[in-house]
């Protein structure tokens, strides 16, 4: 099988997958919630780091993050789309990473940057491809344009020295798995 | 809307007045359909999933028109409170000359095999108020709007149900109280988190810790 095919084959609709209009429903649940989860991130990091010399780099990547939340606040509104129940969580826990990793310092906060924008852009690309096949071109456009911009904080955190971070290997793998857990569960409560 | 969606919507309309007498029912359905012009055994067909659906079908019909009504009422103008006193308020009163019907229909809903099907109508009910007031919570107040309007309503619906004052006065009256209640809770939010901003925050401990730690 070519290495389409079995994409192709990964995201067609499986019998027992969720309806057309749930999946849209799910896709907009956890795009939100993943903005949300962005913003509270740099605003534990701002919360640090705020007065040092990655203020103006931070705040520039949070502002864009507070616009992409905006986006899908509005859109979930318009489509009568519940948001997750676990915005509280994320709430706290978005902080608490992006508070945790800055207090290890400035390299540390940047490895968590590139972790979870890494994990975004990747969770963007697979459902920018789903959605072609479901044809909703207003979503498609806000996807591939979000995608395309986390993958340019990634790269500004690689050029703030994201990878002098003491122990980056294991600390990007832990913010990589808890995000992707927190993205399975985004969906779907 | 399909054209068969069109006709449950007439046939669930029409079972209503019969309703009154043989109970949330097939034969009332089936009465509803003779009503239509249709043959009775059309509804074996149109439901597949019974009475079920036409409740279903009866709950979602009354909340669309609550949701234009709501727009003809000229809600966007009001304040919050008063927009959603509206929304209980038009409901109740379209459904005015069917009280008969949604006293057996919620006889119906109560028993135990049926819960599940009664709370997701009533979140429905009043997802459909808060969004046609105009909310647009995206985090949990999303929750809490609608668990706190599912109470107001439900209990609002029993009392209606038994009220027999002039023009349901005792029934507004009773909506405007547990509203105020409601209200009070925002209130109590603001004295807490008063109470909780005299104390030190945890956070800015670590942050003096992380400047020194910094500095040395």
């Amino acid at each position: 099988m070519t290495a389409a095919a079995k994409r192709a084959k990964r995201f067609s609709r499986m019998p027992g997958d969720p309806p057309r209009d749930e999946m849209l429903a799910r896709m907009i649940r956890v795009d939100q919630a993943g903005e949300y989860g962005a913003k509270r991130i740099y605003e534990g990091q701002l919360a640090v780091l705020g007065q040092s010399k990655d203020g103006p780099v931070l705040r520039e990547m949070a502002a864009v993050e507070e616009r992409h939340l905006e986006t899908f606040n509005e859109l979930m509104v318009r489509r009568r789309v519940r948001p997750t129940v676990l915005t509280p969580v994320w709430h706290v826990a978005g902080f608490a990473l992006g508070a945790g990793t800055a207090l290890m310092g400035r390299e540390a906060a940047m490895a968590c940057t590139v972790a979870v924008e890494e994990v975004i852009e990747e969770h963007y690309a697979d459902q920018a491809v789903r959605l072609e096949r479901e044809g909703d071109p207003e979503l498609t456009g806000i996807v591939e344009r979000f995608g395309a911009e986390e993958a340019e904080h990634r790269e500004t955190a690689l050029e703030h020295d994201a990878e002098k971070a003491p122990g980056y290997e294991p600390l990007t793998a832990a913010v990589k798995a808890g995000s992707r857990l927190a993205i399975w569960l985004s969906e779907r409560v | 809307m399909s054209s068969l969606d069109e006709l449950r919507s007439d046939i669930v309309r029409a079972m209503l007045p019969h309703v009154t007498f043989d109970g949330w029912s097939k034969a009332a359905l089936r009465a509803g359909a003779l009503d239509c012009g249709e043959h009775e055994d059309i509804v074996e067909r149109l439901f597949p999933r019974g009475l079920n659906q036409a409740a279903e079908v009866y709950s979602v019909l009354a909340d669309e028109e609550m949701a234009d009504a709501m727009e003809a009422a000229g809600v966007g103008e009001m304040k919050v409170r008063d927009r959603i006193t509206a929304a209980v308020q038009l409901r109740l009163e379209a459904a005015e000359n069917d009280r008969e019907a949604i006293r057996r229909l919620m006889s119906y809903l109560a028993v135990p095999g049926r819960k599940l099907l009664a709370a997701r109508l009533l979140m429905k009910t009043v997802d459909t108020m808060w969004y046609a007031a105009g909310d647009n919570a995206t985090d949990f107040n999303y929750y809490t709007k609608r668990g706190l309007l599912a109470g107001v309503y439900g209990s609002t619906v029993l009392y209606w149900l038994n009220d027999d004052s002039e023009g349901r006065e005792a029934t507004w009256e009773f909506l405007d109280r547990r509203i105020g209640d409601v209200m009070r809770i925002p209130k109590l939010q603001a004295r807490v988190r008063k109470a909780a901003g005299l104390l030190p925050s945890p956070f800015k401990v670590l942050r003096v810790l992380a400047s020194r730690r910094r500095a040395v």
